[in-house]
């Protein structure tokens, strides 16, 4: 008898500016297909698709922020409470790219610390219009320890790769012990038969945590 | 928050303000002061100090259920079961009611259940009420923040129990049920949290959800197609929750006051904030009702209304219940209207998830799909039009998006298109011909590849066409690809012969082809392909001739088929040969190897090895090889398989000698022989073959002598040494001797002297002979007149003292007979042959009678042989019948001495001169 368990990762997808294509990343990792038309985020979204990392069944919860300034303070409170993040920005438009920086101190600022960022410049298939160089990206993580990737919700380029490499980043941090995963705040659930005894628990800690989170 | 951050807004609902039934124009007016509503079962429940119930025809109707009033109504969707809470007396004293309204109590609804409503021991306010459409438990909700849970069948009291099952400081302000499976949970929020009781398990697990609330009547439950999903309206969201964790949440802005869901839509009842000021100006507050389409992310209604009491769902259409006592209706338009809506704002993607959500029939959706198509088509983007009419496929005709984009010489699209439409197995034959075109006009192969070899399983064209139009393209080795796998053997063949001549492939693809298709296509192909690979091509049609079988016999039937069915797994060998025409060392080859394994070859195969065999012999120099070729050529002469004719033929063409006499003679083609000796001039051998065959055949010395008497040249040894044997044999008549060799110059008196003087000597003795014979036949035949005379004329004595017979002396009873013969009776009887004759002289007579009658029967015979001859076509052969029955025997010289000279010699010579012209007819 091989004991079996389901991980569960709050994934969060955060990025400042409307329009970089979040929603349609999603879209592409859960449905594989690809919305042309903008329907805006209002609020905060949500998928799920079930992974396989070193045998494990793993299920990814990914949250999909709205991009809009105005909607800051609602997105801010689901920082808290999730594993990772997926910085996007829009390798068309530089304006997403020199915001990085207050959004990563605003995630960082509201989330677990040991929260793995991936960076993402998404619309790669857009090649003709690129305002922002790979190698900015490149440079821009190096700096802030991201990891980086360029994906095209379009195409499906890496889209792929995006979530199941943070997801993976994730799992290491879990096998190292970096996260504790009886603390759900962390963003990382264990399977259905342990729920109910942990999550009286981590309601508690995730309480204490939430601090200036909220609103 | 920035109002145009909102989804899209449409005016999907008719709104109405409802009239009065009876009296015409006049607006319906509701109860005043409603402190309570819901609605369910058929009607509107509505409570004041009264509870009300309100028809679809407009019909109300009243009762009183509490002394003061009502607070609280719960009206179950699954049961005519109302659970109420009011006040029967003054103070805090709040009473629950459970009503039957089904059944009646003196004009009322049958009240089946009442308890105060108290958590704890000290009275508290009711804040709100949820029932379980199972009935077995109701949770209320008190602004102290305890809730009380009842369980157990909740219209009865002795069934049921009631715990407070939270305490808190916050007022609850919202109460839901959810079950899903077995699994039953409740969920509570207060001012500021929102939490999850499970009450499927023991000790009702809680989990705390969110750490903001709500206010009263700001929070509900979706369908279960939505996941029963808790809502919670906060002053700047909408937040959704499952029982264990956070859902999604919309920032949908603006002072909730109230929030419902019904029948797939999220209704949200907010305070206008453009009239905040308003308030002091008008007496009444603006409320702005907004019908929100999560799924679809759209905005289904929205207007602004006074004071909103509440919005109920009954009937299919929503009720707007306001303070003034007005109610309005809304009614949802219907999903064409919808639609067509959608589609004048070129809001397609909406419009598709619209349709699905509702449910469209297929024939809808792919209207839709039409319509975005060529909406895109339109505005240039080919390419997702042509998603959009791949999405049709199935419904639309397929000509109506192909000729759009043969037209605009739009290949890639169109390509997709067929390839789909190939996908779904929808295609006809034109469509294959047109993909593959397109494939071909594209230059791509790859594409083509993957199409032709991708469906495996399943084909979804017509092999024949796509080979026919690859072949047109030169896209030959996809063609015969296809042909190979769907067993197209003919284009296949066709295609590596004509097209990509690969002869050899296509040689040991034939070899690979069941028997009787192996056999027609190397019979169609075989010149081809001789003619390019002759080794090769030999060495399968020698298989083929001989033990031909495909390889795989798998099946133990099958096996048993090939096996036993050997005898006609074998081509004939002679059709075969024509392939050979202009290969004669491979035809050669093949012939050789044919009369070597197979005994019984068809005669073209010997005959057509003949013909090689003398070729070669003729055109051999070599004198030793050449007289290996002829034994060769003669064995198989021998070997009796040839036709005789053809054989024949053969070897005079190619001056087989050899042959041509080894043939003659097989024929007992005698004269044949010696026609062919004389035409050499081989004098000897004329002889030779006359000594030869003259016995079997007479004529050959005739002509002989004939031969040599029209012979220039000196040839008397010869002449007189047939003469010999004619005189000896009394082959002719000395008259035609004569004759015959009248006509030599050379030959003089001398050579025939000894044969003449030897024959007119022979002949005088035979005329004495003859005449002596004549007289002896004379004196007989007057003897016996003069006999007959005497019998006729006068009595006979028998004067016979002794039996003819037994030689004893005559006995009465006593035979005579008239040629002087007497017997004893019993000598007589046992002896006679007949009653009529005398037994002595029956053989005698016998003889006499048999030649008069072989006489007789010697006319007839002549007649009728001279008759048959010049009928026939085989003269000869009726000579050669008629010399077997013996018809030219010397007896008849004898029966006849008077004829015996004139008539069987002038008969003989009549039959030599038609055998002579019927022989030369022959040859
Ligand atoms: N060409 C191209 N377009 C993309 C790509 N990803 C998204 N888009 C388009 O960009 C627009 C915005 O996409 P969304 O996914 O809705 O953007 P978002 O980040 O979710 O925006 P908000 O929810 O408002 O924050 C849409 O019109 C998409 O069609 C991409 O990889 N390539
Ligand atoms: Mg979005
Ligand atoms: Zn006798
Ligand atoms: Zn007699």
């Amino acid at each position: 008898f091989v004991a079996f368990y389901i991980l569960q990762y709050y994934i969060t997808v955060i990025l400042k500016f409307a329009s970089v294509g979040k929603s349609c990343l999603l879209l592409q990792f859960t449905d594989k297909r690809f919305q042309p038309v903008h329907d805006l985020t209002i609020g905060v979204e949500f998928g799920a698709r079930m992974i396989t990392i070193d045998g494990k069944q793993i299920k990814l919860q990914i949250w999909d922020t709205a991009g809009q300034e105005s909607f800051r303070s609602i997105t801010r409170s689901y920082y808290r409470g999730a594993a990772g993040a997926l910085l996007v920005y829009d390798i068309t438009r530089r304006d997403t790219f020199n915001h990085l920086t207050t959004w990563l101190e605003d995630a960082r600022q509201h989330s677990n610390s040991n929260m793995v960022i991936m960076l993402i410049g998404n619309k790669s298939d857009l090649e003709s219009r690129r305002e922002v160089k790979k190698e900015e990206g490149e440079a821009f993580a190096r700096e802030h320890g991201l990891i980086f990737m360029e994906t095209s919700a379009k195409t499906a380029s890496n889209v792929e790769e995006a979530f199941i490499n943070t997801a993976k980043e994730i799992y290491e941090k879990i096998q190292e012990g970096v996260f504790d995963i009886n603390n759900e705040a962390n963003g990382i659930k264990i399977g259905p038969q342990h729920a109910a005894t942990n999550s009286s628990l981590a309601g508690g800690q995730g309480g204490q945590q939430a601090g200036g989170g909220c609103c | 928050m920035a109002a145009f951050l909102q989804w899209r807004r449409f005016v999907f609902f008719d709104r109405e303000t409802v009239k009065d039934p009876i009296e015409n124009g006049k607006n319906f007016i509701l109860p005043n002061g409603i402190s309570a509503c819901d609605s369910g079962r058929g009607h509107i429940v509505l409570g004041d100090i009264l509870i009300w119930f309100l028809t679809r025809s407009l019909q109300l109707s009243s009762f009183q259920a509490y002394k003061l009033r009502v607070t609280h109504l719960f009206q179950l969707k699954q049961h005519s079961i109302l659970v109420s809470v009011g006040q029967d007396e003054h103070g805090i004293n709040p009473l629950v009611k459970v009503w039957n309204t089904d059944k009646r109590d003196s004009g009322s609804p049958l009240c089946t259940r009442i308890f105060p409503a108290i958590p704890g021991n000290k009275p508290t306010e009711v804040s709100c009420l949820s029932v379980h459409e199972n009935l077995n438990f109701m949770a209320i909700g008190f602004t102290d923040g305890s809730v009380v849970l009842t369980k157990g069948d909740i219209t009865r009291d002795r069934h049921s129990k009631t715990l407070t099952l939270h305490e808190g400081n916050s007022p609850v302000t919202g109460l839901a049920f959810r079950q899903a499976g077995k699994v039953t949970h409740l969920f509570v929020v207060n001012l500021e949290k929102v939490q999850c009781y499970t009450l499927s398990v023991k000790e009702y697990p809680r989990l705390e959800l969110d750490t903001h609330g709500c206010a009263l009547r700001c929070s509900a439950l979706t369908d279960p197609s939505q996941d029963s999903q808790f809502i919670v309206a906060g002053n700047e969201c909408v937040y959704l929750y499952q029982p264990d964790e956070r859902g999604p949440c919309f920032a949908f802005d603006g002072h909730k006051i109230l929030v419902h869901w019904h029948r797939g839509y999220l209704l949200l009842l907010t305070q206008d904030s453009k009239s905040p000021n308003n308030k002091e100006t008008s007496p009444t507050e603006k409320h702005v009702l907004t019908i929100y389409d999560l799924d679809n992310k759209f905005i289904a209604y929205s207007a602004a209304f006074d004071d909103i009491i509440d919005v109920l769902a009954e009937w299919g259409s929503f009720y707007i219940l306001t303070r003034d006592g007005k109610m309005f209706v809304l009614q949802e338009k219907d999903t064409q209207t919808k639609l067509e809506m959608l589609f004048k704002k070129n809001l397609f993607v909406m419009a598709i998830n619209l349709a699905k959500s509702q449910h469209l029939d297929k024939d809808g959706l792919s209207e839709i799909f039409r319509q975005y198509g060529d909406h895109l088509y339109v505005k240039g983007d080919h390419d997702g039009a042509i998603q959009q009419y791949i999405r049709t496929i199935g419904k639309l005709e397929p000509s109506y998006v192909i000729r759009k984009f043969l037209d605009a010489q739009r290949i890639h699209n169109l390509t997709a298109y067929l390839q789909a439409l190939h996908r779904q197995s929808l295609a006809n034959a034109d469509h294959t011909t047109l993909l593959l075109n397109c494939y071909t006009k594209l230059k791509d192969s790859s594409k083509l590849e993957e199409f032709i070899k991708s469906s495996e399983s399943e084909v979804h064209f017509d092999v024949e066409i796509a080979i026919k139009v690859l072949r047109q393209a030169g896209y030959h080795s996809h063609a015969v690809f296809l042909a190979e796998k769907h067993a197209h053997h003919e284009w296949y063949l066709k295609i590596q012969l004509e097209d990509l001549k690969n002869y050899q492939e296509a040689l040991r693809y034939i070899g690979r082809l069941p028997f009787e298709q192996a056999e027609t296509n190397m019979k169609h192909y075989g010149k081809t392909l001789m003619h390019h690979v002759p080794e090769s091509t030999t060495v399968l049609l020698k298989k083929l001739c001989t033990d031909y079988h495909v390889v795989p016999c798998s099946v133990e039937g099958a096996y048993d088929l090939c096996s036993s069915g050997n005898l006609w797994l074998q081509a004939n060998s002679e059709e075969f040969i024509p392939i050979f025409a202009n290969n004669p060392r491979e035809l050669h080859a093949f012939l050789e190897h044919m009369i070597k394994v197979e005994p019984f070859s068809p005669q073209g195969v010997y005959d057509t090895l003949l013909e090689l065999r003398l070729q070669d012999w003729a055109h051999e120099q070599d004198p030793e090889k050449k007289e290996v070729l002829q034994r060769a050529a003669l064995s198989l002469l021998r070997s009796d398989n040839t036709v005789f004719d053809k054989a024949l033929v053969l070897c005079q063409m190619h001056s087989f000698k050899e042959g041509v006499l080894y043939l003659y003679e097989k024929g007992k083609l005698y004269q044949q022989i010696m026609h062919y000796h004389m035409q050499n001039e081989e004098y000897s051998k004329v002889v030779e073959a006359c000594k030869h065959y003259g016995n079997q055949e007479v004529c050959l010395w005739e002509q002989a002598l004939g031969y040599f008497a029209r012979k220039e040249e000196d040839c008397k040894a010869y002449i007189s040494e047939v003469l010999q044997h004619i005189d000896l044999n009394n082959l002719m008549p000395p008259l035609l001797v004569v004759q015959t060799l009248a006509h030599n110059s050379t030959a003089t008196l001398s050579v025939i002297k000894d044969y003449l003087i030897n024959k007119l000597q022979r002949e005088s003795q035979q005329i004495e002979e003859d005449e002596r014979k004549i007289r002896q036949y004379r004196e007989e035949t007057a003897n016996l007149r003069s006999e007959i005379q005497e019998l006729r004329t006068s009595a006979k004595i028998f004067q016979k003292t002794k039996c003819t017979m037994c030689n004893s002396p005559l006995e009465l009873p006593s035979v005579h007979f008239l040629c002087g013969h007497s017997f004893h009776q019993h000598c007589f009887e046992s002896y006679a042959e007949s009653e009529a004759e005398c037994p002595t002289c029956t053989p005698e007579n016998r003889k006499v009678m048999d030649m008069l009658r072989a006489q007789d029967q010697k006319r007839d015979l002549h007649d009728h042989f001279n008759r048959q001859l010049r009928g026939s076509n085989d003269g000869f052969s009726v000579v050669a019948d008629y010399f077997g029955r013996g018809v030219f025997n010397k007896l008849t010289l004898i029966t006849d001495p008077p004829g015996a000279k004139a008539g069987p010699g002038s008969l003989e010579a009549d039959l030599q001169r038609d055998l002579l012209i019927h022989t030369k007819r022959n040859v």
